[in-house]
């Protein structure tokens, strides 16, 4: 395609295509469909079961794995030196329970379905807990996969460059030949998206469904990852960051209102969050209040300062469709043709 | 100090060392020279072998030399290698913990085996959980013996050998030309036993003598061989560059291993000494009869 030779899109060096995608946060109810979709694809079995490449956590809240942002990687201040990460316990990302399915289903006990033991932690455990006070209480759904990243830690991170950003589209993978198990990508990934395989003693992480939009999915055809695709309220879109007629060029780079999570471990990512705007907070008596529920603190925490401007913006746009006007913001953002939402085959006559 | 300098004799009567002294008084000065000889000579023999070598011991059969705790291995002599952290560039890599190894070695004349023991309070074995790591040791051996590889795993001209032993009960044969760059090969001889007493592991690695495979090291039984060793505690989160690793060495295999180098030094020294003590004495006898 022509637009990508005097491309404007910073992309890491090396690679011709950034794939990305943008999740827009006020549509996700918290079904957890993308989570099962993922792992029925890629994280069943074989030590791949306390996994979830693609995970959904209730914001605030201490995520998946457990208090991930505290556990350091990415990069300091000059994007040079890689900061020092931790290795989660299996404990943080919630061990898989065994249930009392035995007793239940053959040996005719009449307790209820329930794990036999060590059910104190997982993923998603404090569900729609959030922060505030009744009736200013919020929270939000945040669905996480690995972010693709343009200057990824956990490449820098392996000292056998067995983990890799390919060159086709930017996809972080790990070469299953050349890893040894050192987990130095765990440690150095800051949002904890590669995974120790204990049974083949190997890293795993999300490979944004390469298959599939390779068009090795379903009916050979070229498909987006499947969190994507099965999405009941189709909030992704999926498409190449450096494909400036797409709409992820636009909402990333011209309304600049969709926004990186957590920009400050420098990594980069190629996954954007339109922010959530909740409804405004009411009183005790039950009046509509001119102030915002979600904090803009702590939206500024997740998704740092350019979350202010992408709000303000998204505001000023939905007023403008209040008032009858034209909108070509809130066109994408409330699309549901699924070929505006997946661009995957722009590049392939390049 | 001429007069100290009996080995050089001197014409003018009054600088020599014989002139002025009786029959006894060299016969006593020459073995005060011998015994401070020997006394200075004392500690290096004590302490045996030039500094990176590692003896080799010979034996006719190869008996339980695969055991770790084998008789056949009481009358090897054992070197200790001190260890330090490899400065690789992983996070921690200076955060190592173990700090010498000793190491035996024997050879029959099919196999070479390495006896290697090192201090480690914890068997980290396992590597099932996240953040679980296993103790490992390693040794390194040139790929091929015209030139000494770099130390930190070779370099693409130049490669290395690794045997690899894990806690986890597994050894592998490795290949590297460079940091990061191990592949497994194929080395159905290698073989390794390992036993974990009285806070020590204690990891005895045998292979095949000779080899004509292109990239797998021919030990050959006429020639010293580089050596170097890594260790890993698994407790500490050491893996990959954070290691304990030591300098190259070399297992003494070449033509004095018969008798180890340190034997022919001492007999020189002795020898050299007596010629010395002769000639000062009939020195010493000459001048006193006048001659
Ligand atoms: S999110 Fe983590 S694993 Fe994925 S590319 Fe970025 S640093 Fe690597
Ligand atoms: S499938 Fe869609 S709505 Fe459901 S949790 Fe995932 S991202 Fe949210």
């Amino acid at each position: 395609m022509s637009q990508s030779d005097d491309s404007t899109v910073d992309l890491a060096e090396g690679i011709d295509h950034q794939v990305a995608m943008v999740m827009d946060l006020n549509k996700c109810i918290g079904c957890q469909t993308c989570t099962i979709a993922c792992k029925t694809n890629w994280t069943e079995s074989g030590g791949r079961e306390y996994m979830y490449w693609n995970n959904v956590e209730t914001k605030p809240g201490s995520g998946y794995p457990r208090d991930w942002e505290e556990m350091g990687g990415g990069w300091d201040e000059s994007g040079e030196e890689r900061t020092p990460g931790d290795l989660p316990d299996r404990e943080d990302y919630g061990r898989a329970w065994d249930f009392n399915h035995e007793a239940i289903m053959y040996e005719g006990s009449d307790e209820p379905l329930r794990p036999l033991e060590n059910a104190d932690w997982g993923p998603n455990w404090d569900e729609d807990e959030g922060a505030g006070e009744y009736p200013n209480s919020y929270y939000f759904y945040l669905p996480r996969i690995c972010n693709h990243c343009t200057h990824p830690s956990c490449v820098e991170a392996c000292p056998r460059s067995a983990i890799y950003k390919r060159e086709e589209d930017g996809i972080v993978l790990v070469d299953q030949d050349r890893c040894r198990g050192y987990r130095y990508c765990v440690e150095g990934c800051p949002y904890k998206k590669v995974f120790y395989n204990a049974e083949t003693k190997t890293s795993e992480k999300c490979i944004f469904c390469y298959p599939r939009i390779e068009g090795e999915g379903p009916e050979g055809e070229v498909r987006p990852p499947s969190c994507a695709e099965d999405c009941p309220p189709q909030l992704r879109h999926v498409g190449f960051l450096d494909d400036e007629d797409g709409p992820i060029h636009k909402l990333v780079n011209e309304y600049e209102v969709a926004v990186r999570l957590h920009p400050e471990y420098r990594t980069e990512p190629n996954v954007y969050y339109i922010p959530p705007y909740a409804p405004p907070q009411t009183s005790e008596g039950g009046e509509t209040l001119d102030a915002e529920r979600i904090p803009r603190d702590y939206l500024e925490e997740l998704f740092g300062p350019k979350v202010n401007e992408a709000l303000n913006t998204i505001s000023r746009e939905r007023d403008r469709v209040r008032r009858g006007e034209e909108s070509e913001l809130m066109e994408i953002l409330s699309t549901v043709n699924n070929d505006d939402q997946y661009r995957l085959e722009v590049f392939d006559d390049a | 100090m001429r007069e100290d300098d009996g080995s050089v004799p001197d014409r003018t009567p009054e600088s020599t060392l014989g002139s002025k002294l009786s029959r006894e008084h060299v016969a006593a000065l020459a073995l005060v020279v011998t015994v401070v000889a020997s006394a200075a000579l004392l500690p290096t023999l004590a302490d045996a072998r030039p500094a990176y070598e590692i003896p080799v011991d010979y034996q006719q059969s190869s008996a339980d030399l695969s055991e770790p705790s084998g008789e056949a291995w009481d009358s090897v002599p054992a070197a200790s290698v001190p260890l330090s952290s490899a400065g690789a560039s992983v996070p921690a890599a200076d955060e190592t913990s173990v700090e010498s190894v000793r190491v035996e070695v024997a050879r029959t004349n099919e196999r070479l085996y390495l006896r290697l023991s090192w201090a480690d309070a914890t068997t980290d074995t396992s590597t099932d959980e996240i953040s679980g790591f296993a103790d490992a040791v390693a040794v390194q051996l040139p790929a091929n013996q015209s030139e000494r590889p770099p130390i930190a795993m070779g370099s693409t001209s130049n490669r290395v050998n690794v045997w690899y032993w894990s806690g986890t009960g597994e050894h592998e044969a490795l290949l590297a030309g460079g940091p990061g760059t191990t592949t497994e090969i194929d080395e159905p001889t290698l073989r390794a036993n390992a036993t974990h007493e009285d806070g020590r592991w204690t990891v005895v690695f045998s292979r095949s003598m000779a080899s004509d495979r292109a990239n797998v090291t021919d030990v050959s039984p006429n020639r010293d061989m580089d050596v170097a060793l890594a260790v890993w505690n698994g407790s500490n989160m050491e893996r990959s560059g954070r290691k304990a690793t030591s300098e190259w060495y070399y297992l003494a295999l070449g033509p004095d291993t018969g008798g180890p180098p340190y034997e022919a030094i001492l007999w020189s020294v002795a020898g050299l000494a007596i010629v010395f003590t002769t000639l000062v004495t009939i020195e010493g006898i000459r001048r006193t009869r006048g001659e």
